[in-house]
This record gives C-alpha cells, sequence and structure tokens, in this order.
C-alpha cells in the first residue's frame, strides 16, 4: 500500500464496504444466473423483472449513499473566525422555534456548528444534519444523502425478502435434488439473505422510525429531544415528506467545481466587479437631523447633520456636551430597534452586574463620547456622514469598558432601539462632550484617547450596535437605576448632574464615570446656560437629589436594578455618612481632589496617588478580561466600595464590573481593550488627579468658574453621592462633592482633598480608569 | 480587455478593510435563511433598507430553492425511476435556484455594493454557512 506524505491509506476502512458490496452484488448475480431462469419459466418471467428493478433501485441508491456528499461544511476562512477563536465561548445559544439549542464551536472547522450538525472523526469535517457515520457504505450520512440511504435500506429490505422467499419457493420445488448446483447455489444465497435480514431490517424500522419522528440517529442515541421537544419536527407527514420528496441540496464542494471549471474553460464568463473608490456613503443627514432634535437642550445644535466635518472645528469651538440629550434622545426616539442592534449587544454585552447596571445608565445618558467622542467623531465625521455611528463606537467602547450591563436591560431594549435609529444622537454627544473636554484641558486623557479610537472606528463601529443600545440600556439603566438609588447613587447623580448643571459628575459612579464625569462636567459648564432638557426621568430626580430621591428610588421597582437596589441603597447610605464624615475632615481642604470625576483623569484622580497611578493596572485587567461580570461579585465589589467611598463610585462600579470579568471575546472584548486602553491612556495622562499621581491638572479651572452655580446643586447632589469623582474640576468639583456642601474651592483643593481621604480609603483605579476608593 | 477584469485584478484596486460575516437565522430550523439584521459595520457603507432589501430577497430565493412543491415531487419521482441517473442530465430545482441566486447577487454586487466599497459573497463559498461581506478601504477618504 503506497503511504501517500498526505492522507495515508487506510484499507481497513474499506473493508466493511467492500464486504457489502461483494456480498450484494454477489448474491444478486447467483441469484439471477442459478434461480430466475427456472423461476421466469415455470412462475412468470416477471418475477426477473421485478427482482431486476428492485436490485436496481438498491445498487443506485448504495452509490448514491456511497459516493455523495452528505453535506459537508467546508473550513471556514481565517478570516471569519479570527474573532471567535480565542475568546469565543464554546457554545452559542439559539433559538429555533422557542426552543434552546445549543452550538458548539469546532476547533477544526473554525465556526460554531449550525444546529443538528454534527463533526464527524471519520470524514474529519463537520457534516450537516449529522445522522450517522455509515461503514456500510464508507461515508457519512448527512442531509445531502440521508434520503438514499434510507431508500437503500428499505429497498435492500425488499430485495432481500424478494430474494429469500424466491429461493425458497425454488428450493421447495427442487427438495429431492438439494445437492444439484443451482439448488445449493440458491441455498447459500438464501442463507446469506437470511442472515442479514435480521439487522438490516432491524435498521430499517430504527430509521422509519427516525423518519417519522423528524429525528436523527444521533440525536436520538445522544438522547437530545428525550422527555423534550424536537424543534425540528413537522410533524409526521410533513418529516416523511420532507425525506423523500426534498430537494436535492446541491453540493457546495460540486458547484465550487463546476464554477471553477465554468471559469477556467471561459473566463470571461467570470464575473467582474469593479470596487474602485471613492465610494457612495449612505445619506447620513436626516439622521443628524433627529439628533439635534434631541434634548439635552444643551447641544441641540451640536448635531448637525452633514457637519461631522464640523465637529473639527469643535475643538476650537465649544460644543455643547451632547450628553444629558442623549436621554432624552432615547426616549424620544422610539425607533425600531434594529434587530442587529440588539443582537450585538446581546451578543457582544454581557450580563452585567447589577451594581454595574445601576451606575452605568447614569452614564448611558452621557454621551459616552468620553473618551472618544469629539475627537473620534471629528475624524469619523470626515470621512463618513455616519458620524453617529462613530459614536455608536464610541459608545461601544463606554459600554465595554464598563462590564456589560446591558444584558439585563431588556427593557431596555426599546431605547436601544431608538438609539440606533439616531445614532447622530450619539455623535453630537461624544463631539460635544469633546470639545468640551478639550477646552477644559483635563480631559487629555479624552483626546489620547480619541486618537487612539480613531483608528479604531472601524472597530468601533461594529460595536455600535452593541453599544447602542447599551448606553441606551444604560440610561434605562440608570433610569431604573436611580430611581433604585436616587441622587445618591450615581446614575441617579449623573441624571441629576445634568439637571443641574454644574453638578459635580461625582455622583456618576457608573463605570463611564471617566468618560462621563468629563461629559457631565462639561456639560454642566454648557448647561448652565442650556435648560437641561432631559428625560423627565432625570430631571425630577436632579431636582430631588438629595436623599429624597434615593429613597424614593429605591423603592420604585427595577427591572435589572432592582436586584441590587436595596444593596445600593445600604452603599448610598453608608457613602453619605462617610461623606459626611469626609467632608468635616475636609472641609478646609480641597475635596474636590477626589471627588473631581474628571473625566481625562478619571484614573488617577480620584484615588490616591498610588490608586492613581495602579488603576491602570488593575483597570487593563479588568477591562480586557474576557469573563463576563457576573452580578454577584459587581455587587459584592460595590458593597465593599460603597462603604468606602461613596463619591468614587463610579470607579468603585467599575472595579467591580470589570471583577466580574468580561464577556469572552468578541465585541467586548475589543471593546473593552479599547475602553482600557483608553481608560489607560486617561491614567496616564496625570491631569487632574495631580495630588495622586501625577499633578493636578488644573486645566478645568476654566470651566471651573462656572462650577460654583453648578456645584450647589452638586452638593447637593453630592451629598447622595458622595463621590465627588473627578477632582478635575478643580474648585468646582471639589465643592460640588463630599459634602454636598456648596463649597466652590477651585482647583487644587483635590490634592488636599485626597491626601484626607488617603487615610480611610484607598483608592484603586477601576475599568474605564475609574477610580474606585475603598476604604481600609 | 479593459471590460474584462478579473475579480482578482478588481479587489486590487482597493484593498481589504474588514469583512462582515452575516449569519444563519435558525429561528424557524434549518431552513437556509440569513439573518437580516443590519450590521453596525455597514452602518457607513450602505443604507439600511437597501441591505435588508437585499437580504430578504436573498432568502425568499433560499425558501423558494428548498420549498416542496410539485416540481421537487416530479424530480424526485423521475430520479428514482432512472436509478438517478437523470441527475447527470438535467438541473434539479435546487440548483436552478441557486444559480438564480448568484445571478442575484452579481448584480447586487455590480449595482448596489460595489460602489460602495463592498462585495458580497456567494454564501455557496462558504457552505450556506454565512454571508461574506468585503468592505474595502476607501482610499479617496485616505487621500
Amino acid at each position: 500500500m503506497p503511504n501517500s506524505a498526505g492522507k495515508r491509506f487506510k484499507p481497513t476502512k474499506y473493508i466493511p464496504v467492500s464486504t457489502a458490496a461483494t456480498l450484494l452484488v454477489g448474491s444478486t448475480t447467483l441469484f439471477f444466473v442459478f434461480t430466475c431462469p427456472w423461476l421466469a419459466k415455470v412462475i412468470s418471467p416477471a418475477v426477473p423483472f421485478y427482482n431486476g428493478l428492485v436490485f436496481l433501485f438498491v445498487l443506485a441508491n448504495f452509490s448514491m449513499a456511497t459516493f455523495m456528499d452528505p453535506g459537508v461544511y467546508p473550513r471556514a476562512n481565517e478570516d471569519e473566525d479570527k474573532d471567535d477563536d480565542f475568546r469565543a465561548p464554546l457554545y452559542k445559544n439559539v433559538e429555533i422555534k422557542g426552543i434552546q439549542v445549543r452550538m458548539k464551536w469546532c476547533a477544526t472547522c473554525h465556526f460554531y456548528r449550525p444546529p443538528r450538525c454534527s463533526h464527524c472523526s471519520v470524514c474529519d469535517n463537520c457534516v450537516e444534519d449529522f445522522d450517522h457515520h455509515c461503514p456500510w457504505v464508507n461515508n457519512c450520512i448527512g442531509r445531502r444523502n440521508y434520503r438514499y440511504f434510507f431508500l437503500f435500506l428499505l429497498s435492500l429490505s425488499a430485495h432481500m425478502v424478494g430474494v429469500f422467499s424466491f429461493g425458497l419457493i425454488f428450493v421447495l420445488h427442487h427438495r429431492e435434488m438439494l445437492g444439484a448446483l443451482h439448488t445449493t447455489v440458491t441455498l447459500v444465497v438464501m442463507c446469506v439473505a437470511g442472515l442479514f435480514f435480521i439487522p438490516v431490517m432491524g435498521l430499517t424500522g430504527f430509521h422509519m422510525v427516525l423518519v417519522a419522528r423528524g429525528r436523527t440517529t444521533n440525536e436520538q442515541v445522544t438522547g437530545k429531544f428525550r422527555g423534550g421537544v424536537n424543534p425540528f419536527t413537522k410533524g409526521c407527514c410533513g418529516n416523511v415528506e420532507y425525506v423523500l420528496c426534498s430537494p436535492l441540496a446541491p453540493s457546495p464542494v460540486v458547484i465550487l467545481l463546476c464554477f471553477l471549471c465554468r471559469y477556467v474553460l471561459d473566463p470571461k464568463k467570470k464575473p467582474h466587479i469593479k470596487i474602485q473608490p471613492p465610494f457612495i456613503r449612505p445619506d447620513t443627514s436626516e439622521r443628524h437631523i433627529t439628533i439635534k432634535v434631541s434634548d439635552n437642550g444643551i447641544h441641540g445644535t451640536i448635531i448637525h447633520s452633514k457637519s461631522k466635518c464640523s465637529l473639527d472645528g469643535l475643538d476650537g469651538k465649544e460644543m455643547q456636551p451632547p450628553l444629558p440629550p442623549k436621554a432624552d434622545k432615547y426616549s424620544q426616539l422610539k425607533a425600531p430597534q434594529t434587530s442587529s442592534e440588539e443582537s450585538s449587544l446581546s451578543g457582544r454585552t454581557h450580563p452585567s452586574t447589577p451594581a454595574m447596571y445601576r451606575y452605568r445608565p447614569s452614564f448611558g445618558t452621557m454621551p459616552k463620547v468620553h473618551y472618544h467622542t469629539a475627537e473620534e467623531k471629528i475624524i469619523m465625521s470626515e470621512d463618513r456622514k455616519t458620524s453617529a455611528i462613530l459614536e455608536e463606537g464610541v459608545r461601544g467602547h463606554d459600554y465595554r469598558s464598563e462590564p456589560n450591563l446591558d444584558l439585563p436591560e431588556y427593557a431596555n431594549a426599546p431605547l436601544h432601539r431608538t438609539f440606533q435609529s439616531s445614532p447622530f444622537q450619539l455623535d453630537s454627544d461624544p463631539v460635544a462632550s469633546r470639545t468640551l473636554s478639550l477646552k477644559q484641558g483635563p480631559c487629555r486623557l479624552e483626546k489620547g484617547q480619541l486618537q487612539a479610537l480613531g483608528p479604531q472606528t472601524a472597530a468601533s463601529t461594529s460595536y455600535k450596535g452593541a453599544f447602542s443600545p447599551n448606553t441606551l440600556s444604560n440610561r434605562n439603566g440608570s433610569l431604573s437605576y436611580d430611581s433604585l438609588l436616587n441622587p445618591s447613587i450615581s446614575p441617579a447623580g449623573a441624571n441629576e448632574c445634568r439637571a443641574h448643571r454644574g453638578m459635580p459628575p461625582m455622583g456618576f459612579h457608573s463605570p463611564y464615570l471617566p468618560n462621563k464625569m468629563c461629559h457631565i462636567r462639561e456639560t454642566e459648564i454648557h448647561r448652565q446656560q442650556a435648560a437641561p432638557a432631559y428625560s423627565p426621568v432625570v430631571i425630577p430626580r436632579g431636582m430631588g437629589r438629595q436623599s429624597p430621591h434615593p429613597r424614593d428610588r429605591d423603592s420604585s421597582p427595577v427591572r435589572y436594578d432592582n436586584l441590587s437596589q436595596t444593596i445600593m441603597a445600604s452603599i448610598q447610605e453608608r457613602k453619605e455618612l462617610e461623606e459626611r464624615e469626609k467632608r468635616k475632615m475636609m472641609h478646609g481642604r480641597s475635596q474636590t481632589s477626589i471627588y473631581t470625576p474628571d473625566s481625562a483623569a478619571f484614573d488617577g484622580g480620584y484615588g490616591l496617588p498610588t490608586n492613581a497611578c495602579y488603576p491602570e493596572g488593575p483597570r487593563g485587567s479588568f477591562s480586557r478580561g474576557p469573563t463576563p461580570p457576573t452580578y454577584g461579585g459587581s455587587r459584592d465589589n460595590l458593597m465593599g466600595l460603597g462603604v468606602m467611598s461613596y463619591g468614587q463610585r463610579t470607579p468603585v462600579q467599575r472595579y467591580a464590573g470589570s471583577t466580574l470579568g468580561r464577556a469572552p471575546r468578541t465585541s467586548s472584548t475589543s471593546l473593552h481593550t479599547d475602553h482600557s486602553s483608553t481608560n489607560s491612556s486617561q491614567n496616564r495622562t496625570p491631569g487632574p488627579e495631580g495630588p495622586y499621581c501625577s499633578p493636578v491638572h488644573q486645566p478645568h479651572s476654566p470651566a471651573m468658574p462656572r462650577s460654583p452655580s453648578y456645584s450647589h446643586q452638586k452638593l447637593s447632589y453630592i451629598n447622595t453621592h458622595e463621590k465627588t469623582e473627578s477632582p478635575r474640576l478643580g474648585g468646582q468639583r471639589e465643592a460640588v462633592k463630599v459634602n454636598g456642601q456648596m463649597d466652590c474651592h477651585m482647583s487644587t483643593q483635590n490634592a488636599s482633598l485626597s491626601p484626607g481621604r488617603h487615610s480611610n480609603v484607598k483608592k484603586v483605579t477601576g475599568v474605564g480608569g475609574t477610580t474606585y476608593e475603598i476604604s481600609v | 480587455m479593459a471590460e474584462t477584469h478579473s475579480l482578482q485584478d478588481l479587489r486590487h484596486q482597493a484593498a481589504v478593510a474588514a469583512k462582515v460575516f452575516i449569519q444563519r437565522d435558525y429561528t424557524n430550523g434549518t431552513l437556509c435563511q440569513f439573518q437580516t439584521k443590519f450590521p453596525s459595520e455597514l452602518e457607513t457603507k450602505i443604507d439600511k433598507q437597501q441591505f435588508e432589501e437585499t437580504m430578504r430577497t436573498l432568502n425568499n430565493l433560499y425558501a423558494e430553492a428548498e420549498k416542496l412543491g410539485s416540481q421537487s415531487y416530479v424530480e424526485g419521482c423521475l430520479a428514482c425511476l432512472t436509478a438517478y441517473t437523470i441527475f447527470l442530465c438535467i438541473e434539479t430545482h435546487y440548483e436552478k435556484v441557486l444559480k438564480k441566486i448568484a445571478k442575484y447577487i452579481q448584480e447586487q454586487n455590480d449595482k448596489v455594493y460595489a460602489p460602495r466599497g463592498l462585495l458580497l459573497t456567494d454564501p455557496l463559498e462558504r457552505g450556506l454557512r454565512v454571508i461574506e461581506i468585503t468592505i474595502f478601504e476607501d482610499r479617496s477618504l485616505t487621500q
């Protein structure tokens, strides 16, 4: 036997098929030669004719079953599986007629096996509608050749019955001449037929039952639908009809060969498609318009449809922070959500911890853009009109950075949809926020992030789908969350911040905090002029800001957030207490350092200097972690963290979220990575943290002036939150935070504040640069 | 020949930026249907309606290919009677529809997708598992 370098020739696998073929053909030939002449003469010539037909049918089906492609799936291209390979979960669920069916990742073929598909180890291929590997035909039985296999069994059974009975007749008529050749041969044929009759009939009966039930041998043997419902059945008649009468599905391999032959023979037939830039781009102007409508009021005008390019100018000019409006937009835009978004979202996002979820919502409403925002958008807009998309992508990042919290937000789905429909909305926000951040300086990180993100726009776009809904969900989450936690909780805080405009973002606490903080801050600043047109949900909260809301919120039923409501509430309370204590302690100091939720300095700013520097590590790890955050974990984290540094809420949350792990691969991973990178970059930019790791930015100072007006509001807000998120805002923040008192200590108080905090708390940088304060 | 450029040659004119894979939609069982949701990567490239229209048409064509109608019955009987030798002579209904699909994809590529820097790949090449959409780099933007 020649052994080629490639596949080795295994003769043993051909033994069963050879045996079967030999027996079949040999026996039948003998029957026709020795028995049929007498039968034709004595009984009727129709006998051999009938037997001949049946035998022909058996042979045809046998050949088809042996040589026909059962429905082999070609191996997946590298491009297809690159996202899935490393971080792909082993199973993927899909719903078929209401029943959850699991699709397993095939490591050999590099794709998720479609339902009913299985990998044949003998053939080393994934086969569609895999039934079994039949050694007698030396082939897999799958979708394309099951009919032939079944008909082969039926016809073989009929043939065996016929041969045996006619042979019996012959033998009975030649009892006295048993020693004669003809009789002996007939007897031998009868023995062979009789010997294989039981197994073949048994198998035929088995497959008749399978066909009637609409199952494959693989499913029957592995007990997949034992006691359950088979989603693939079409009823008995439908199943039989499907097996026997369904059109012959062509083999992809054969088709490809045909195509190749055709094109090789006649190259002119080959379709030629010219793909040359410049390419047409969809008109996004309408979308922009919708964005404008949005609500924040602050940036109503920011989003200009055509001028994504105008975003370029954002750097120079002041853009209203698009933050809050987004929330409104979402509520306004109840466009039917694209399934893609949903799915992308669901696909990519991972179940978020409730805690994270809560926090996130506040950010969700805000334009995610924090990091990527403006800059990213600006870049994007140049190329595409759909800056909105970018935004989404950006959002995605935001979203991603936090452990995905959106999953549970089914309720938010509609929001997601709306979001999707108006991608531009996002654009505006990010851009707006970006400009703000740029101006303020503190958000240097953002810039860096943006740039980093820039190249990823493509990637971000992919996330967009995932994110936008998330953002929405965040919003929703925040809403719900807010209701739970109330102002004290960051989500509420976030909303309130917006509402109050000057409120320090501290309350956000959401994982997006860094970004959001920036946005919030910026928004706040801008907001001063513009009346926040937040969604009604937000506004009321904002008003309440303080404790009353949290209480109210706690009682409000939250969809997903409900779970941790009580937890959040307790955290809130604890935080408030702590904050109060701290405020008293640090009243004179620049508390803002701790609290200023400078988005850019998010990482560094909040926590202790050590933390600022350190978050990077954990953050990065968190964000990149492929395991999805578990709810329980997040809550726990929150609990712990909440106690510590309320102000840090967002950071805490982020931490919590991140610890939970990230959803496996794909979108989330990339997003997280982006996020982490942005966060990290944020961290790196010393900016606001100033006191902690790096010199404090005071870039916010210019923005600060406004803060006083907000600070009051914020302060009240802060009380609940206690988050002092980023001291970046400088004095503004300081005032805001901590104690709810309207101290508007500009700038540098951060440093003073933080040290005080250090004594009590340890700042940890979480995902997205959120700094968490952990009381030690 | 200026007008006959092979796909390969044309591809050289624009670099591949990304690939989007439209997966199968199994909500109705193992019928060959593809998801119609609009992937986010294409948001900047093509209109959602256009894309969904393409996908819906493809789904309808595949449903037509797999339909258990009179034509499939006749083909099945003939095949049995002729010991499947008829497959050597005639084209089955499924194959005919597959050709129709290939033509449709070609036409869509020419009219809709190529001008936008996209290319649809016939799912048959992937075993009817995914529709691969290749996104080409828009060099005009980078210039």
